[in-house]
């Protein structure tokens, strides 16, 4: 695989990732720590022919590009948790109407305003349920300054295969850190665009919603001549509000099937010297940098620690997690908020003996921090 | 080369987050691993400000350095020296301005500190004080001898404006030689 250096940072490269991806529109409102995702695109979306508007907050930001996947663009907007909470509305919209976009959320203390240019993995429960209602969501994890681009590219082709939205997950660490990454070529990652799917048929054949049980939608680019009706209400396979009650359920059970029924085409981690492990860390995102320097330390000192880290947070690699603790009774997972991942843990590995290193000052999690915990725990 | 740790302080505003990305980007462009992460407060001026900037020949995941680690520190700014002196290894070089930056005798006994007036330099002998990064550049490199010169100045230059490459040239000229005197 060819590759190409690019030095910058975690932010910078999500906008870049967003660009080779083919997207032609940004709408949001700059956060600390996100801004320079927005920063970055305003430079280079204009010269592709594409559109960044910064609106009058976050909820305009979503809608403005809700607006623009509707008539068929690839889409963005990046912001923090506190952000994430006012978009929460909109996100429930593009998952009850299908529309396929991409939201970056460099996470930072919360909850509320919290600390505004401190790292934090607080948004892990927020990214699984943003939204009341039913529906399956999709959220990435980007653990490497490399991965801030490969997951942005990675949202995007998912996005437009489930229709629906898709949650990057940096943090203030990785989004701010400046450094080295490799990266595949801009035509390896043109040559991997899949474009979501189109009627191609006669108008009057056009039903967007009326699909099999556990596909998604298929909605034409709005101003093609295929007119449906767009609603946050449960709707028919024009996309008229119903209460008919099999049309009710068959449309929520289909959101949430069309992922659950499909997870293997979107889990993704990476074993770090799991192969003799007989030690488990779980982390990821830049905790997981920490583990792996503690990795070393610990490997030097003859405990063969290893790490597991999820890359797709939802759905959680919940068998994976599950085959390996069944095999490995050290298990400590590491996270900068109190457990929002562990808890998970110990849905899939159904065990409540899973250790915890939690951390909710704003400040990282040390490399030595963590080989203390694991001495403390053996 | 085993690792570097450096760390420069000062307060929002002053311009320290710039040294630590050249410096990243010379090692990288030597065929090494460089990393710079940066530590602000809300306030966007006068809160502490801290940068770290890790280099090494080997692959580097954690991109803080550690308390007790850091071989070099630069201050310009007491707040933020007295919040971050002791992530400094003992018998580690401190670089400080002494008219910002007010060591105790103590701390004098703990680590080598050379006191460089490093705004002044910047604002008079230079005059743009701006360019008070890549004095403070060149004064770590001198010290601390740890990527190649000629790399680090063309890094540098790729980074600022083509007009204010002469002002930045003889910023690390005077960084240079108020580093060698200190150490002298």
């Amino acid at each position: 695989m060819a590759t190409r250096e690019i030095i910058s940072t975690g932010n910078q490269l999500a906008a870049i990732a967003a660009v080779d991806a083919g997207c032609k529109f940004f709408g949001g409102y700059p956060i600390t720590p996100s801004s320079e995702v927005m920063h970055e695109i305003s430079d280079l979306l204009p010269a592709v022919g594409g559109t960044c508007i910064q609106m009058e907050d976050e909820i305009a930001g979503i809608c403005a590009t809700i607006g623009a996947a509707m008539a068929g663009d690839r889409a963005l907007t990046a912001t923090s948790g506190p952000g994430v909470s006012l978009k929460a509305e909109q996100l429930g919209l593009a998952q009850m109407a299908e529309v396929p976009l991409v939201l970056v959320n460099v996470m930072r203390g919360g909850p509320s305003t919290g600390l505004p240019t401190r790292v934090s993995q607080g948004d892990i429960l927020q990214s699984k349920n943003p939204s009341h209602g039913d529906y399956k969501s999709i959220t990435f994890c980007a653990g490497s300054l490399a991965e801030c681009y490969t997951e942005v590219v990675r949202a995007f082709n998912v996005a437009d295969r489930f229709m629906q939205p898709v949650i990057v997950l940096l943090d203030e660490t990785i989004g701010h850190m400046h450094g080295k990454a490799m990266l595949p070529t801009l035509e390896e990652v043109q040559a991997g665009i899949v474009p979501r799917k189109r009627f191609d048929g006669p108008a009057e054949e056009y039903f967007p919603y009326l699909c099999e049980a556990d596909e998604p939608a298929v909605l034409n680019p709005m101003f093609e001549g295929y007119r449906y009706h767009f609603t946050g209400l449960h709707h028919d396979k024009n996309g008229f509000p119903t209460e008919e009650i099999e049309t009710c359920r068959k449309l929520i059970q289909r959101l949430e099937d069309k992922v659950a029924l499909h997870e293997d085409e979107v889990e993704s981690y990476e074993e770090f010297m799991m192969d003799d492990a007989d030690f488990m860390i779980i982390a990821y995102g830049s905790v997981s940098l920490a583990a792996k320097e503690a990795i070393r330390h610990l490997r030097a000192d003859g405990i063969k620690a290893g790490l597991f880290r999820p890359i797709t947070i939802w759905p959680s690699p919940a068998k994976k997690i599950k085959e390996y603790t069944d095999k490995i009774e050290k298990v400590l997972v590491v996270e900068l908020n109190i457990g929002q991942f562990h808890s998970e843990v110990e849905r899939a590995s159904s065990r409540l003996d899973i250790d915890g290193l939690f951390k909710v000052n704003g400040r990282p999690i040390s490399p030595y921090e963590i080989v203390n915990k694991v001495k403390e725990i053996l | 080369m085993a690792r570097t740790l450096m760390r420069f302080t000062g307060v929002g505003g002053q311009g320290v987050l710039l040294a630590g990305e050249i410096f990243a980007a010379a090692k990288i462009a030597l065929g090494g691993y460089g990393l710079k992460t940066a530590t602000y407060t809300s306030q966007v001026r006068g809160g502490p400000t801290v940068v770290d900037i890790t280099l090494d020949d080997e692959e580097i995941f954690y991109p803080y350095a550690n308390d007790g680690e850091i071989n070099f520190m630069l201050s310009v700014a007491d707040v933020s020296y007295n919040l971050f002196k002791n992530g400094v290894q003992e018998g580690g070089i401190i670089v400080v301005d002494p008219n910002l930056v007010h060591p105790t005798d103590e701390d004098r006994k703990k680590w080598t500190i050379y006191e460089i007036p490093i705004i002044t330099i910047a604002k008079e002998e230079v005059g743009n004080v701006i360019t008070q990064s890549v004095v403070a550049l060149a004064i770590a490199n001198t010290i601390m001898n740890a990527v190649d010169k000629d790399v680090l100045i063309k890094t540098m230059l790729s980074k600022v404006p083509p007009k204010v490459h002469e002002a930045n040239k003889k910023a690390y000229e005077l960084g240079e030689k108020y580093a060698k005197e200190a150490m002298a």
